[in-house]
């Protein structure tokens, strides 16, 4: 061991040099992450989620459900859609610029609002929607994501490091052997749904490879009164699902709770660092 | 056998790689990857912005994208504001309270061509007699608004001016800034009169 020394200085300075990259760096980058605020709103995002749901991230963990989920939504690029929404008073020189180059069809009022263009970039949707307001029209141009995940309506945006605020630990999860569940939530937000899909993921998706967690519910005899929180389970479904008669199949409080934690996954509303046009009710006007 | 380590001896001392110097294109290659590199980072890193994710590239990339937000999103914002701010005494509907806060929806004050009565009002407060839609009120009212940012304090407005029949103009964020320059410091509006004064 003539080099001792030198091999304790020289393994000290790599390891320094990971814990610094892999440790120190996205601590300064993200380390004081908080909550925002939704674009064109003043709601805080995201809100802490409900004791059970807190309790359900750990039934999460414990069952290993990040083993074939991930919670992460991955976004190639965006792009815009161009809507006119009113003719304006002189819907004919209105006409005559969108037939020039932007509409390949006669708008009517009645058309309203229209797609005219779809999945073109923000710098020529500015352009067409300032020629159509020089018009005397007016059109409005919506962002959206675009990529593998949002075109399979796992999301309507990429994830950001906001979304695991509340999340300890985060369950980012590395293989897509089921889909990803960062916004099944807003997907799926029928507890019962969670619920049975928990029960018998197979009646739901023909030859889903996702294990039933049975053991997440309990057969007990039906009192004089049916519990409130038994489980739903359609007449439809083959015997062996069905609980004998006089008895009924009750979700447990880990099967409350990690329901509680899938519906509280929704990280689709829409953020300054993953910006898209979220959907507006219908204006005033119409709810009248 | 004794030749053998002499020869290697030898050689090692006359290796032609021990003198030899680097070649030039080593360093030209280090150099053009680096450039290459710095260039890549310059471009896609967005300066390591906890706020930027790819496929944004920059911040600048990232402001462009912003939605603006149309005229939909911000009568939706108003509406959410005023339910909130608003709705607790002149109701989600605007029909107003009897005898705490008179009715939104057909008021002469809301539906007035020029809406610096309905801003100046949530900006500053108001208490004396008004007269709405041939009633008199004397309630008072606290500056609501005054805490809003000017636009959403224009999108409330807005939402009011134009919902549940009213046929007023919608509200810039403009308007209000200049409205609120005017009442800064002032004490709460006195009735029709105090509007009147503020008018001059």
């Amino acid at each position: 061991m003539k080099n001792g020394f030198s091999i304790f200085i020289a393994a000290v300075l790599l390891l320094g040099i990971s814990w610094c990259a892999f440790v120190l760096a996205p601590v300064i980058q993200l380390g004081d992450e908080k909550q925002t605020v939704m674009i064109n709103s003043t709601d805080i995002y995201p809100v802490q989620r409900t004791g059970a749901a807190t309790l359900g991230l750990q039934v999460y963990r414990a069952n290993g459900c990040a083993a074939c989920h991930t919670e992460q939504i991955q976004q190639n690029g965006m792009a815009c859609d161009l809507i006119v929404t009113s003719l304006g008073k002189n819907s004919s020189a209105l006409q005559k610029v969108l037939a020039g180059s932007l509409s390949d069809s006669f708008l009517t009022t009645n058309d309203l609002p229209k797609t005219i263009r779809h999945g073109i970039s923000m710098e020529i949707a500015s352009s067409m929607s300032d020629k159509i307001t020089a018009a005397g029209g007016k059109a409005e141009v919506h962002v959206y994501a675009t990529g593998a995940d949002i075109e399979r309506g796992w999301g309507l945006r990429r994830s950001v490091a906001e979304d695991f605020l509340w999340d300890s630990p985060v369950q980012l999860g590395a293989n897509r052997i089921g889909p990803d569940l960062a916004d099944v939530g807003a997907r799926l937000g029928d507890l019962n749904w969670q619920l049975q899909h928990l029960y018998a993921p197979q009646m739901f998706v023909k030859g889903s490879v996702m294990p039933p967690f049975r053991y997440l519910f309990v057969k007990q005899k039906k009192g004089a009164v049916p519990s409130a929180d038994a489980l739903q389970i359609p007449p439809g479904w083959p015997k062996d699902l069905q609980p004998p008669g006089g008895y009924e199949i009750v979700p447990t409080e880990d099967a409350k709770n990690l329901a509680a934690y899938l519906l509280s996954l929704r990280a689709e509303v829409p953020l300054h660092d993953a910006p898209y046009t979220p959907a507006v009710a219908a204006p005033t006007e119409k709810s009248k | 056998m004794s030749d053998e380590p002499k020869t290697i001896s030898t050689n090692e001392q006359t290796s032609p790689a021990e003198r030899k110097t680097a070649p030039i294109w080593i360093f030209a290659l280090a150099l053009i990857l680096l450039f290459g590199g710095g260039v890549y980072f310059d471009q896609y890193s967005g300066w390591f912005n906890p706020q930027v994710y790819s496929p944004y590239e920059n911040t600048d990339q990232l402001e462009a994208w912003q939605p603006k937000s149309g005229e939909a999103a911000v009568m939706a914002h108003g509406k959410q504001l005023y339910e909130s701010v608003c709705g607790t005494c002149h109701n989600a509907d605007g029909s107003g309270k009897p005898g705490q806060a008179p009715p939104l929806a057909g008021s002469e004050w809301v539906n007035a061509k020029s809406p610096n009565d309905v801003i100046s009002i949530p900006l500053d407060g108001l208490s004396g007699e008004i007269h709405v839609k041939g009633e008199t009120w004397n309630a008072s009212m606290a500056a609501m608004g005054a805490g809003l940012s000017d636009s959403d304090l224009a999108a409330v407005i807005s939402y009011v001016r134009t919902s549940w029949g009213n046929k007023g103009k919608p509200v810039m964020p403009d308007d209000v800034k200049a409205i609120r320059a005017k009442v800064a410091g002032k004490p709460p509006i006195n009735g029709e009169q105090g509007l009147k004064a503020l008018e001059k």
